[in-house]
């Protein structure tokens, strides 16, 4: 084999970054004499259009099966050269480039060292080379369109931003409508809007407008297993029966009427009931009752109660025999808006919650503001009274060590607009807030945080330790805040209802989807980001983007926003018609020498490996494969093969490095 | 003690971070010993036992890998592999009575060039403190 030497001096003459240290004469004639080095030959600056031209015209004209650049790192110009060597007609893969710039001529003081090390590593360099297999890059198909998993506002958003730009999306939603969290809140902070109308425009875009992509939405669904890469995802879609199709119901309520079992319904505190057919929430769309099958007579007892079915005035619109379905999808990018949740105040056991029924959390006071809530609205103790006074006590169970480090970034907006809330709909209440640190950012909360605190009827109490505050309960059933403020006996103020502000916490929902998409999760539970600064909305897998509550406490703009990034990052990666490279360093099995033994298998990070049931034999899929050679290295038989970095290249090159 | 003794230290340098670390130290123009002698591989997963037996075989006096900081794998955590490999590597070698300082395992990132010059120093003076290492009992195995 003939092999091709260039030696780059950076410079001109032996002035050059490379050269001023390490003389090309001084290394030639020992790289000469190497076993199959066809010549060596001396340029100034190789990566520069000149340089690039002269090794194209020199390659032409001396066509040496191996090309060895010695020059500057790798992670510079491997690319470079490997153009310059198919422009050449030789396989980029044929090419060596030896780093004897960064890692020898700039770091080695004593320049007859730096001559030393820079031909050892040359002579490595040559004996890999020797060892290096042509490798065509295959160029693959993308599929253009995208799954959206989560119809908060962040998933709408991102549903919507990619529908528009004509992208096909699936938008897969656990719950049985859309709009995320704030669909069961009354009004939003920081401007007190309507937040069902804030998402009205949204979801009628989405739902009924006609945008050039279309939109496949599923509803009661999740994700179960996803395969593939950046522009070739396969996905599994469960979908739990709702018995009522969404296609067919008119939503005329009818069957609810009908319907003879009630059961509590949790979203309004267990204070009012739902039937076993019934809406998700009054006003949530799609307008399509659910049949819940933990209710239903049918299904809980065996009963042949048919009396939605005998009432509904549409065929077909009310399906029993409905059943759980997965269906396979092809995407090429994923975009994961699952929103987060709020932390488990009964944990903070000395702020009562639990104890006491008008111990409430800032979502159940959400329920108890909305005019679909429990009470119609209107703000009323467990027992029916008008509340006098009320506490708001922020950071319940947030910036505290024991339960969640961090302040979570809305809770204390969401105080003020309950406090506006509860003056507007109780004018008069006595709110006494229990402040620590009070954090409203941005150029709208202003206010809002006035309002909180400069109202007639507002008094506001900073404690400093999260054990300054107590919830207590005495025996008749009397609420009080118990205050410690460093002075004497802690303050104690009586009062009609507790607020308290809980800090969001990621809740199950990151982790399990974790284990299925393969997205790393952070110490805090949420979904960890690419760069948390620089990429918060790339996760670290290629193709798959996080956005909104799932990757870090925040309010609803923040959570839009984030979708419409995630989306944009989408549509840059994937552009219809435009094809994907595959870079061929992948791994490869030879089936003869493979045992079966499956040690491979959970090594790799990208589930490349399938080990097939008859012959036993396991294979790599180079679309999946990311090169890392982890399983190259586990395989106990040697069977399997890392393109460009084999057994044979590898200790060719350690031995080459160690002798002269 | 053997002053003169200079060793051969055999570096393999993951792409993504150590490698990156090394090239910094390059551009920063932080020097450090003439030692070691580098060799890239996409990841410190694909470091195979074989690779340091036989570098220890060749008659290098020290093997220095070094890879992503933990989470940082740009593979996700093949690291992790790697420093689980080099535990047992270790007992292999020392069964050879080749001493656990001459095969090093540490982090260093893209941004770590002062690191990546003071692992270098630290790991050349360990060695020349050592001397020479015996490869009798080693060359037989990696063959
Ligand atoms: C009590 C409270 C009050 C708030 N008040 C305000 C306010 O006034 N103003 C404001 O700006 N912000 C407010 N926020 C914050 C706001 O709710 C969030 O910013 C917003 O909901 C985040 O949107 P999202 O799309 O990221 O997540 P979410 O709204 O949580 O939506 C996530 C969606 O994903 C679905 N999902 C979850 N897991 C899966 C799965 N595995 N598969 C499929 N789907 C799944 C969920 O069912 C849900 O529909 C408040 C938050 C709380 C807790
Ligand atoms: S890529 Fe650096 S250790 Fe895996």
């Amino acid at each position: 084999m003939r092999v091709g030497v260039y030696f780059c001096r950076c410079g001109p003459g032996l002035d050059g970054q490379v050269s001023g240290k390490i003389d090309p004469g001084a290394v030639r004639g020992a790289v000469e004499s190497l076993p199959d080095v066809a010549y060596f030959e001396v340029v100034d600056f190789a990566c520069a259009d000149g340089g690039q031209a002269r090794i194209l015209e020199h390659l032409a004209a001396h066509r040496p099966d191996r090309v060895v650049i010695a020059a500057c790192s790798p992670r510079q110009h491997e690319d470079t050269f490997r153009r310059v060597c198919a422009q050449a007609g030789i396989n980029p893969y044929l090419m060596q480039l030896v780093n004897i710039r960064e890692h020898v001529a700039w770091v080695i003081e004593d320049p007859e060292r730096a001559v030393d090390k820079a031909i050892d590593q040359i002579r490595a360099g040559t004996a890999r080379v020797l060892h290096q297999e042509p490798l065509e890059a295959a160029e693959l198909d993308i599929c253009p369109d995208a799954l959206v998993i989560g119809a908060g506002p962040a998933g709408l958003k991102a549903a919507m931003t990619l529908a528009a730009a004509g992208r096909g999306v699936t938008l897969v939603e656990r719950g049985p409508i859309l709009g995320g969290l704030p669909v069961r809140f009354e009004e939003i902070f920081p401007t007190m809007e309507c937040a069902p109308c804030l998402l009205e425009p949204v979801l009628g875009e989405i739902l009924h407008g006609e945008l050039p992509g279309p939109i496949d939405i599923r509803l009661t669904s999740t994700v179960t297993a996803i395969k593939g890469f950046l522009g070739n995802f396969d996905v599994t879609i469960a979908t739990s029966p709702r018995h009522i199709s969404v296609d067919a119901c008119v939503g005329c309520g009818m069957c609810i009427e009908e319907c003879p079992t009630s059961v509590p319904n949790a979203l309004n505190l267990n204070r009012t009931t739902r039937k076993a057919v019934d809406f998700e929430l009054f006003g949530g769309l799609p307008n399509v009752p659910v049949l819940d099958e933990a209710a239903c007579t049918r299904f809980t007892e065996g009963s042949d109660c048919t009396a939605c079915l005998d009432c509904c005035p549409v065929p077909g619109a009310v399906l029993f025999d409905e059943v759980a379905t997965a269906t396979e999808k092809k995407v090429g990018a994923i975009v994961v808006a699952i929103g987060a949740t709020i932390y488990d105040l009964s944990q903070v056991t000395r702020l009562g919650y639990g104890r006491h029924p008008d111990i409430v959390s800032s979502w159940d006071v959400e329920r108890l503001l909305a005019a679909n809530g429990p009470t119609g609205g209107e703000l009323l103790t467990a027992d029916g009274r008008k509340p006098r006074t009320i506490a708001i006590v922020h950071c319940a169970g947030s910036l505290d060590a024991d339960h969640v480090p961090y302040c979570s970034a809305i809770c204390c907006q969401t105080a003020f607009k309950d406090a506006h809330l509860v003056e507007s709909k109780a004018p008069g209440t006595q709110i006494v807030s229990f402040t620590r640190t009070v954090v409203a950012p941005g150029k709208e909360a202003v206010d809002l945080y006035r309002h909180a605190f400069d109202g007639p009827h507002a008094v506001e109490r900073r404690y400093h330790h999260p054990g300054d505050v107590e919830v207590r309960v005495d025996a008749a059933g009397g609420l009080a805040v118990s205050h410690a403020t460093g002075a004497g006996e802690p303050e104690v103020t009586e009062v009609d209802m507790v607020l308290l502000l809980a800090p969001m916490v990621a809740g199950p929902g990151p982790r399990e989807l974790a284990g299925v998409l393969d997205v790393p999760t952070d110490a805090t539970g949420f979904f960890a980001e690419h760069n948390a600064r620089s990429d918060a909305t790339r996760s670290p897998v290629r193709g798959i983007f996080i956005a909104g509550t799932c990757q870090s406490p925040m309010d609803i703009q923040g959570a839009m926003t984030q979708g419409t990034a995630a989306a944009g990052h989408a549509l840059s990666e994937l552009v219809a018609g435009r094809t994907l490279r595959v870079d061929p360093a992948t791994a490869t099995v030879a089936p003869d020498r493979c045992s079966g033994c499956r040690t491979c298998v959970p090594v790799c990070p990208y589930q490349a490996i399938d080990v097939d049931g008859w012959t036993l034999k396991a294979s790599v899929n180079s679309v999946l494969c990311a090169g890392c050679g982890t399983c190259v290295a586990a395989c106990p038989s040697g069977a399997i093969a890392g393109h460009h970095f084999t057994d044979d290249a590898m200790h060719a090159e350690i031995e080459a490095v160690l002798h002269a | 003690m053997t002053g003169t003794f200079e060793p051969t230290i055999v570096g393999f340098l993951c792409n993504w971070c150590s490698y990156a670390g090394a090239d910094k130290a390059g551009a920063a123009g932080m020097p450090y010993p003439p030692n070691l002698r580098t060799i890239r591989v996409m990841c410190t997963g694909r470091i195979d036992a074989q690779f340091v037996l036989k570098a220890f075989a060749e008659g290098a006096d020290g093997v220095l890998i070094l890879g992503c900081h933990p989470g940082d794998c740009h593979y996700k955590e093949q690291n992790y592999r790697a420093l689980g490999r080099h535990r047992l590597l270790l007992r292999v070698l020392e069964q050879h009575g080749i001493e656990r300082q001459r095969c090093r395992f540490d982090f260093v990132s893209a941004a770590e060039a002062a690191e990546f010059a003071a692992v270098v120093g630290e790991m050349t003076a360990d060695i020349r403190q050592l001397g020479p290492v015996n490869l009798r009992a080693v060359g037989a195995d990696a063959q």
